[in-house]
């Protein structure tokens, strides 16, 4: 997209500057059809929650359950990768591949979008000294063993990104379960891979606290 | 009217592209030259320039989207790429984009030993263009004060050490040479320096400069913390 943009902005053809033009025209009328989605979709989306997603993962996607992650400000470009990966079965889940599998992948985006636009809950911290430890290593990592901080993709604060998935609040439960998904290699595509390799650099101990820590946030 | 403006945009693009290979291609070029001066640890030339190496040089890095995918590296070198004083992780903020490229590709394809990354630079998790990327976002970030240094102790032999056997290929001043493939050093934490000497002196790196190995074989390990202790404290450009 960047070298489009560069391209039609050098004008080293005559009348490059009309087609400049064009692709600026082009590129608004782009960002209006694929743009936020509008009101008629949130509805929607309000509505396939109430109906597939709610019973899991609650209404505004702070699931009580602890094996059901929560969604709630969960970046709706990342969600809509998970959904994906559901549907393409590049992601295993026996629960989530049927589920995914009937939904319309045009709701998609204003899925994503009105569980990104859900306030996230906190949990709560039962075990302060392991949460401690957590935190070190989410923050730091360990560097004699090559453990990178959690930070630096799922930011400080665990918010996540449209690439790396919010952590912030989530069940511990949900948390380690992934972490031994990762490790034994269940979820090992893409991206994914390099954290198959941080969760087998933590012990199980190690892998416990930092999700006690997340848990809290 | 929209068609032919499409075409024009796609012709432009076509033509730019071709502009920017063709005015890498000296660089190439000399670097090829450069590579095949000798041949490192096991029969290996040194920074032989073919493949995804050769691939991601000839492509042309984006600073915006190196920032998105340096996240995945800035879990162990920091944010702003500053390393660790502990020497378990270099300063990248500064270096040359084709040292860069260079050594990601080695680690990645295991020329260069390095067990610690190598899992997190495979290409499920970095493409080809994102190592481009990559390059001249570090290449372009200032580079950080308050860098590991030595203990100062022998510093007049790390002078004279580096005058001697380094600065004809890291420059005076440390500041390497982008073309030839040579690491500015200058600034780089002292401890990082010291553990990369003793792999490239003991035969552990994989990926190292013969030229360098010959040089560095005779040296004890005082002289190797004395030139370390010197590099480290060179201002970076």
């Amino acid at each position: 997209m960047p070298s489009d943009y560069h391209s039609a902005d050098r004008n080293v053809l005559p009348g490059a500057c009309h087609s400049s033009i064009r692709f600026q025209v082009a590129a608004m009328l782009g960002l209006l059809i694929g743009g936020p989605a509008l009101a008629g979709d949130a509805d929607k989306a309000r509505g396939i929650v109430a109906e597939v997603c709610s019973a899991c993962h609650g209404m505004d996607g702070n699931s009580v359950i602890p094996n059901f992650p929560k969604l709630a400000g969960r970046h709706p470009e990342y969600l809509v990768r998970e959904l994906k990966e559901f549907v393409s079965g590049t992601r295993k889940s026996a629960v989530m591949t049927p589920i995914a599998a009937k939904l319309d992948p045009d709701d998609f985006k204003a899925l994503g979008e009105y569980f990104g636009a859900q306030k996230p809950t906190s949990g709560q911290v039962l075990d302060q000294k392991a949460a401690a430890s957590g935190m070190k290593l989410y923050q730091d990592g360990d560097e004699e063993r090559g453990v990178p901080s959690c930070a630096g993709c799922h930011s400080s604060d665990g918010a996540g990104s449209k690439r790396f998935p919010r952590l912030a609040g989530q069940h511990r439960e949900y948390l380690i379960e992934q972490m031994y998904n990762f490790r034994n290699d269940v979820r090992n595509y893409g991206a994914a891979r390099l954290m198959r390799e941080v969760a087998k650099r933590l012990s199980e101990d190690e892998i416990k606290a930092v999700a006690e820590y997340l848990t809290g946030l | 009217m929209s068609i032919h403006g499409i075409d024009r945009g796609k012709i432009v693009k076509r033509i730019s592209n071709a502009l920017l290979v063709l005015s890498l291609w000296p660089l190439v070029l000399l670097a090829q030259d450069r590579a095949l001066v000798g041949t490192g640890n096991g029969g290996q030339l040194w920074n032989e320039l073919k493949g995804e190496k050769l691939q991601a040089l000839g492509l042309k890095g984006d600073v915006a989207r190196g920032e998105e995918a340096f996240k995945i590296c800035q879990g162990c070198h920091r944010r702003g790429a500053t390393g660790s004083v502990s020497g378990a992780y270099p300063r990248l903020a500064g270096q040359h984009a084709t040292v860069l490229i260079e050594q990601i590709a080695d680690i990645r394809s295991g020329n260069r030993q390095n067990p610690k990354m190598e899992p997190f630079a495979e290409e499920h998790v970095l493409t080809t263009q994102e190592i481009a990327d990559i390059a001249v976002y570090l290449q372009a970030l200032p580079i950080p004060p308050n860098l590991g240094k030595g203990p100062g102790t022998a510093l007049d032999r790390g002078s004279e050490l580096y005058a001697k056997d380094c600065a004809t290929c890291h420059g005076n001043k440390g500041e390497g040479n982008a073309e030839k493939f040579f690491p500015m050093v200058a600034g780089q934490h002292f401890k990082y320096l010291l553990r990369e000497a003793h792999f490239i002196r003991d035969g552990n790196r994989g990926n190292a400069n013969p030229d360098m190995v010959k040089v560095i074989k005779a040296y004890g390990n005082e002289d190797i913390e004395a030139v370390a202790d010197y590099i480290s404290r060179l201002a970076p450009p």
